[in-house]
């Protein structure tokens, strides 16, 4: 095997670092918005709002692109769990994360040309995407464009249930985005899926 | 001797009112004005002498005048809607109450409308109250000749927030009477003052161009009133209307745990708060989501601690890891 293989086409690194630069800003933004407090100041609100707006909307483009690009090059398939011993490999994924890691053990699944992520991977990865993505971009959109809000709901103003599902689905998005910044440092070495993200090339 | 005759007499007769007026419960106020201490037959007696008034004085009138000596001009603008004043603040008085004798007969009295009841004569405390803030407003300060509580309150529209409840009805009504002059050029001319510098008459600025910074301004405007941020924070509305450089700019004012709002457009909700399904201010939930201001304490807490236990399982994975690794590096070597 190869020492060295080129995985990551361009296109899917510059959506990853968009991605997590808009993540990053929408989470600053968000979490100084919802929990405003004049003894303390994060970002000013009035600032925070218009920058949680102009990001969110680019996020909902850089998603459009996203989906429409995984369509065209036919990369959505890379996020499918494939059969045999779809289980069983979870299960292993699992154990190494919880006890193989410590040991030394290598590594259970090796990325290839065909099946970049591993299959802990392949769902989380295909729910965040594929379910909380839609969620927090359609409530974001509903959010900013609040006559789209249903009126009244439950006794309460129709832009509660809204407001809730983006509040409840951005925490998962943050909660996922540490894991995931974490996961990162699994790799050969700390530092190597980084650089990969980064120049495209995975090292074995 | 016979203006101090009527000048007691109609106070006596605004004390009874008010007496009358503070029995009602406010929701039926909000409809049509009645009472349990108003009789159908002292009811009955108010409209048929306020129907008098209103053959002119209504969109009917204008219409189709009772009389054909009436000067339709003058008196369009005159007009009332007879339902909205029966429901209104004042809907249980006679006119005559306050529009006195001079206007009992028909043609009016030529000084009729100096019979006219100050405000104060009934509502003297309230006025005496206002009258400092009024003093230091920029209505006061730029145009007092022009202005008085009529200018902005309509006595035959008007209800007050207890009676109209549903904060959205009461930000329509107030924000009204600051729209009917800042967003008419022509109402706005009326009171306009000389500018300072070119000594001709100040231009309405168009307001939408100076409100610019607030985020989702118009959705602003139809869920709080001008007054929340254009008044300065006392302990009841005050009367002081502040220009854009003293106005409130400060989100968090009301975009917070401890919003203001629930001591202004909310006050005389603030006693129903209830913490409904364990929201923080959630008697403003039931017409607007204020971010920040109508958050649920415990989901916070919830979603502070998974953050907090992410954290924490991540960084002991991290530290075991590391251990791990110097362990098995010491083995390999030993």
């Amino acid at each position: 095997m190869a020492e060295r293989e080129y995985l990551i086409s361009p296109w899917i690194r510059i959506w990853h670092w968009t991605n997590a630069a808009l993540i990053l800003v929408l989470g600053t933004t968000g979490i100084s918005l919802h929990f405003a407090d004049p003894n303390l100041p994060f970002v000013e609100f009035s600032l925070a709002v218009r920058v949680h707006n102009i990001a969110g909307v680019t996020l909902a483009a850089a998603y459009a692109f996203f989906v429409i690009a995984n369509i065209v090059t036919g990369n959505w398939w890379q996020f499918v769990p494939k059969p045999p011993g779809i289980v069983p490999r979870l299960v292993a994924q699992a154990r190494w994360y919880a006890f193989g890691i410590f040991r030394g053990d290598p590594h259970p699944h090796s990325p290839t040309k065909d099946e970049h992520f591993n299959v802990l991977q392949a769902l989380t990865y295909w729910s965040v995407m594929y379910l909380l993505m839609p969620l927090i971009i359609l409530s974001g959109l509903i959010y900013l464009y609040p006559q789209f809000a249903p009126d009244k709901m439950f006794g309460f103003d129709g832009l509660l249930p809204i407001a809730m599902l983006h509040y409840l689905s951005a925490a998962a998005v943050l909660l996922f985005m540490l894991s995931h910044i974490y996961l990162g440092t699994t790799g050969k070495t700390v530092g190597a899926m980084f650089k990969m993200m980064f120049t495209g090339w995975h090292e074995h | 001797m016979r203006a101090f005759h009527n000048t007691v007499l109609r106070f006596a007769a605004c004390i009874a009112m008010m007496l009358l007026a503070s029995f009602v419960p406010a929701a039926a106020l909000a409809q049509e004005k009645t009472s349990a201490l108003m009789t159908p037959e002292l009811l009955e007696k108010v409209r048929r002498a306020n129907n008098e008034c209103f053959a002119c004085h209504s969109e009917e009138g204008v219409k189709k005048p009772p009389r054909a000596d009436l000067d339709i001009t003058k008196l369009r603008p005159l007009a009332h809607d007879p339902k909205v004043f029966n429901g209104s603040n004042h809907g249980l008085m006679e006119c005559t109450q306050c529009h006195g004798q001079g206007y009992t007969e028909f043609p009016h009295a030529a000084d009729a409308r100096e019979s006219i009841s100050a405000c104060e004569e009934c509502h003297a405390a309230k006025v005496l109250r206002i009258e400092k803030q009024l003093d230091a407003s920029v209505h006061a300060t730029r145009v007092k000749d022009k202005f008085t509580c009529s200018t902005c309150h309509d006595p035959h529209v008007d209800l007050i927030a207890s009676t109209l409840i549903d904060p959205r009805k009461i930000v329509a009504q107030d924000n009204q009477h600051c729209l009917d002059c800042h967003d008419s050029e022509l109402e706005f001319a009326k009171f306009a003052p000389d500018d300072e510098q070119t000594s001709t008459k100040k231009k309405r600025p168009d307001i939408d161009k100076i409100h610019e910074w607030l985020p989702n301004t118009r959705v602003h405007w139809q869920a709080v009133r001008c007054v929340e941020c254009h008044t300065p924070a006392t302990k009841t509305l005050s009367h002081e209307i502040v220009n854009k450089e003293k106005a409130e700019r400060q989100c968090l004012t009301c975009h917070s745990a401890s919003s203001s709002l629930t001591t202004r457009l909310y006050r005389h909700l603030a006693k129903e708060e209830q913490e409904r399904l364990g929201f923080a201010n959630s008697v403003i939930l039931a017409s607007s989501y204020v971010l920040g201001a109508t958050r649920h304490p415990w989901l916070d807490r919830l979603i502070v601690g998974a953050f907090a236990a992410m954290l924490l399982g991540l960084l002991i994975h991290g530290l075991a890891r590391i251990v791990a690794r110097i362990v098995r590096r010491k083995k390999n070597h030993g």
